[in-house]
């Protein structure tokens, strides 16, 4: 009974297998694994006791403190020299956090770029798979965007897929097991910017369909809105919920990947915890924080 | 490391807060997100047609109620690790 698979759970699979293999393969050995560069993530690393652990997570946690307490080289740059040359450039607040995360958001971006190419190279009338999933996904998110914004405003589809899109390769690419990746929205800037960015949007959508005095009236008149200084205070706690509300989805699941598998000395437990808080988690909070970013626009456009 | 008394004290009082803040923080997005589930199951159970809809809506409102507990968990680490 030779049934035919649909490609995601081909792709679940693969990863599956391929994440199995090196748990196993990685599990197997006392000593640290060094693949590629010592840095960043320690998906093969033992740990011995207490402290070690602990040790562990500030490194995950906060890199730059990290380095700047233990007082070593970080093997990040590479040489000595390339770590001066930074210090040098970014003063003594170092950044070393800054240049990991830069690095995982030019991957993420060539990714995306590559994704894109290649399905963009043979588009047919008659789609192939990979077409059929990304037509999905973004005819999903269209009628989204026609159910809260309504069909004149239906050029906002590019700015919601590619903000679905982005975070959700960022919360995916961590999951591959090579030292040194992460996911970019770990690290508080991302989400920070992204929060940022979806509010700024929000409000030239309001000035543009509302007028200057018309939008602004709702912040700066007394008359019109008693409670004008909550709305001012709102709109920063809108930035802050929602970018914290990713932040610490991602940094939570990627600490209690990292216990539960120093635990448990990465036997098979870490692929079930990469399926929750990887695949699960990480799916739910880009689509969560797509749908907030479109209500924050529907509920600006329609008063 | 060698730690003063009043550092260790200090050490002592932010672990213990973390811990405090976690629990207590944990209590209401559980009682919340459990409340959703049953009222989300209900809602299925009088229209199963609607099933994928009220699972979508269930998942983002869990999501959104989740936050608080989340604001707990970055609360409890920068006690722990920036003290």
């Amino acid at each position: 009974m030779a049934k035919k698979k649909s490609p995601i759970l081909k792709i679940f699979i693969i990863v599956f297998i391929i994440e199995a293999a090196l748990v196993f393969v990685s599990s197997g050995f006392n000593k640290q694994l060094q693949i590629g560069l010592d840095d960043g993530k320690f998906v093969f690393r033992n740990i011995q006791s207490h402290y070690d652990l602990q040790e562990k997570i500030t490194e995950e946690f906060q890199i730059d403190e990290y380095y700047r307490q233990t007082g070593e080289t970080p093997k990040i740059y590479g040489s000595n020299k390339t770590y001066e040359f930074f210090k040098n450039v970014f003063g003594n607040a170092s950044a070393i956090g800054t240049f990991q995360l830069l690095r995982m958001l030019l991957i993420v971006d060539i990714l995306l770029l590559f994704i894109a190419l290649l399905i963009k190279r043979k588009l047919l009338k008659r789609p192939s798979q990979p077409q059929i999933i990304f037509e999905l996904t973004y005819s999903a998110l269209e009628q989204f965007v026609i159910e809260t914004l309504g069909v004149e405003r239906i050029h906002f589809t590019p700015y919601i897929v590619t903000l679905f899109l982005f975070i959700w390769v960022c919360n995916m690419v961590g999951m591959i097991p090579i030292p040194g990746f992460m996911e970019p929205t770990r690290n508080l800037n991302v989400p920070l910017g992204l929060g940022v960015f979806a509010v700024a949007i929000v409000h030239i959508t309001a000035l543009k369909v509302k007028g200057v005095w018309g939008h602004l009236q709702n912040y700066l008149n007394p008359v019109k809105n008693p409670l004008f200084l909550l709305d001012i205070i709102g709109e920063f706690s809108k930035v802050v919920s929602i970018s914290f509300r990713l932040f610490g989805n991602v940094l939570g699941g990627a600490i209690i990947i990292t216990v539960v598998s120093s635990l448990v000395s990465y036997v098979v437990f870490p692929v079930g915890l990469n399926l929750f808080f990887g695949m699960f988690v990480g799916t739910i909070q880009a689509f969560v924080f797509t749908m907030l970013a479109l209500t924050y626009i529907g509920v600006e456009i329609s008063e | 490391m060698e730690l003063t008394l009043a550092q260790g004290i200090v050490k002592a009082a932010a672990l213990l807060g973390a811990g405090m803040c976690m629990g207590m923080g944990a209590l209401g997005p559980g009682i919340g997100e459990g409340f959703v589930a049953g009222k989300a199951c209900e809602g299925i159970a009088r229209s199963p047609e609607n099933a994928s809809l009220i699972t979508r809506t269930m998942l983002v409102g869990q999501a959104v109620s989740e936050s608080t507990g989340i604001y707990s968990l970055v609360i409890a680490l920068l006690l722990i690790f920036s003290t």
